[in-house]
């Protein structure tokens, strides 16, 4: 009889929780305990290449802010705000211009589109080997057609002022369909109302694109921007195959600079202190942008 | 005085009607343009993967092959054990896309439909994960699965995979969505929680559920940064790592051999792209759908 005492609505509360159980546990032990994990590997020495470690206090944080690795800091953060505001540009204004092209609702317009979005599904590792092959100072096809009309041969990723712009090319194929796709399906929510007003007070098709789908695109915009700009602090694998970083780490992005620390000279201490420094800066953009999206956007009421 | 009104009219509506024929025309001729620049290096990776070593090395490119070696493809399945890569990047998104689905599924409705104390609390837990990337914490990972004597095996591939709280948010927002009398109604036919998940709620979100979960095999798929670090060595090695190993096996010769290196690109993206094409309706969303959210 014991049994009744039990309230059913609490049972079901438990079974509940149950199914969220797992979830909460497995991102306790990969997501959150790492994090804490991160930081005290910071204050050791730990170097895979040594079988005991110690803890050294600030030691690698000075060595971050004020040694050798602030040279190489400052480096990688110019390096991904460069690719940032690359990957950016591309998305945002590439991808509102594509847009604009594609904006026709037949269905050859539909094929073409779902082409365009393509590249997106593309393993990036196959895409890069084709940007590899297609970019190749010697035999490439690009610096061929590029000597069609006079241009001598670029070493694309062998030379410094190029290779971001390299890695920004296979980013900006992969992407631009992307913030097509995204513009066009808000574009089709514009009521069509604002622009046959707008047609009737004789505004031009460049007044009305100014004065109603810009401003009326600013949440997806905006939308764009925060996941874009998030992802592209975390770029990896293109820069990973084009350019090891290279040459001369001219394009050395945050997270292969924690990678090169980590998995290359094995300074598992050195590769948290920038870990963490870079965890916070995550932090720092994420809610920025957060705060900049509550205000300066036009909703359609 | 009123016919000539008319008239202007007529002129006004002819000139608008040019005009939007000039529209449409300079869209075309620009779509089509756009259209060769993004379809080339797709293109150009099929026609260079059935090339000979002599034709890429040409000094002036061919368009179109002399001659077809198909034969570049089982080259390149024999080196550096490409058949292996393809078996280790099915087993570990099979392993990625049921680990994500289950546990994505169960805590997608324990946090809309369940009730309990702190669900509040503990759906910002989820949240937060995702200002964690791995691309942050993959070294105490690393150590971590190291140490348990994971690295180069499947469970170390897939485990820090197991669980996005990106599915879990969807799932969660999608099965918001339905009303609650459907699930009381199921209560009442003596449904538990997983015949309501599997007989009501799936099915009711059936194209959310696709899409994220297409979302989810492309993922896992074209991973890359997680198995290079826990699969350094070659009996787990995946297909997108192999990939990018592949030019390094030919030790100097990179440029000479891209017509097999293209063939294993091929190779790598194929089943995505099949995807792709039988599923367009969904994957042209899935990247897209959160934005309505």
């Amino acid at each position: 009889m014991n049994e009744k005492k039990i309230n059913p609505r609490k049972i079901s509360a438990v079974k509940d929780f149950t199914c969220v159980l797992p979830v909460l546990i497995f991102l306790a032990v990969f997501t959150y305990y790492p994090i804490v994990e991160l930081l005290r590997i910071s204050f050791t020495d730990w170097n895979l290449l040594n079988d005991t470690w110690q803890y050294v206090g600030f030691k690698n944080w000075n060595w971050l802010f004020a040694g050798s690795g602030n040279k190489y800091l400052w480096n990688s953060l110019k390096v991904t705000v460069l690719y940032s505001i690359g990957e950016l540009s591309i998305t945002l204004i590439g991808g509102m211009i594509f847009a604009l092209i594609f904006n026709r609702m037949t269905n050859s317009f539909a094929a073409m589109r779902a082409v365009i979005f393509m590249p997106k599904y593309v393993a990036m590792s196959s895409a890069a080997v084709v940007f590899l092959w297609i970019l190749n100072t010697d035999s490439g096809i690009f610096n061929y057609l590029l000597s069609l009309i006079g241009v001598s041969p670029v070493d694309w990723l062998g030379d410094r002022n190029m290779a971001l712009i390299s890695v920004l090319m296979l980013t900006g194929w992969r992407c631009i369909g992307y913030g097509m796709m995204v513009y066009l399906s808000a574009m089709m929510g514009i009521a069509t109302d604002y622009y046959e007003a707008a047609a009737l007070d004789g505004a031009n098709a460049v007044q009305r694109f100014f004065k109603i789908t810009l401003p009326m695109l600013s949440p997806t915009t905006l939308f764009l921007f925060v996941t874009t700009f998030l992802s592209s602090m975390k770029v990896f694998q293109s820069v990973d195959i084009l350019t090891q970083g290279g040459p001369y780490r001219s394009t050395e992005v945050f997270v292969y600079n924690i990678y090169r620390y980590a998995m290359v000279d094995f300074r598992m201490d050195r590769a948290s202190t920038v870990g963490i420094f870079f965890f916070v800066l995550l932090l720092i953009v994420t809610v920025a942008t957060m705060k900049v999206s509550n205000g300066n956007v036009t909703y359609d009421s | 005085m009123s016919a000539e009104t008319t008239i202007s009219a007529d002129v006004r509506n002819e000139s608008a009607k040019r005009k939007k024929k000039i529209m449409a025309a300079i869209q075309w001729v620009l779509a089509i343009i756009v259209l060769i620049v993004i379809v080339f290096p797709i293109y150009w990776m099929l026609v260079s993967s059935v090339k000979s070593q002599e034709e890429i090395l040409l000094a002036t490119p061919t368009l179109w092959p002399k001659e077809f070696h198909f034969e570049n493809y089982v080259n390149v399945l024999n080196r550096g054990n490409f058949a292996k890569y393809y078996w280790n990047t099915t087993v570990m998104t099979a392993g990625i896309l049921i680990a994500q689905v289950v546990t994505g599924i169960f805590a997608g409705y324990g946090f809309s439909k369940g009730k309990f104390k702190g669900q509040g609390l503990c759906f910002i837990i989820v949240l937060g994960a995702l200002m964690i990337p791995l691309q942050v914490t993959f070294i105490p990972i690393y150590i971590m699965m190291a140490n348990w004597g994971m690295s180069d095996t499947f469970l170390g591939l897939i485990l820090p995979e197991a669980v996005s709280p990106y599915y879990i948010f969807m799932l969660r927002q999608t099965f918001m969505s339905i009303d609650d009398s459907y699930i009381e109604a199921a209560r009442m036919d003596g449904l538990g929680r997983v015949g309501i998940i599997t007989r009501i709620l799936a099915p009711m979100c059936k194209s959310t559920l696709f899409t994220v979960t297409l979302v989810t095999f492309t993922n896992g798929w074209n991973a890359y940064f997680w198995p290079k670090i826990i699969a350094k060595g070659e009996s787990r090695r995946v297909l997108t790592v192999g990939l990018a190993y592949l030019k390094n096996t030919f030790a100097g010769g990179e440029s000479m051999n891209n017509h097999e290196i293209m063939a294993g690109a091929v190779l790598a993206v194929v089943p995505v792209i099949i995807l792709f094409f039988i599923f367009q309706k969904y994957m042209l969303t899935g990247y897209s759908k959160a934005a309505m959210k």
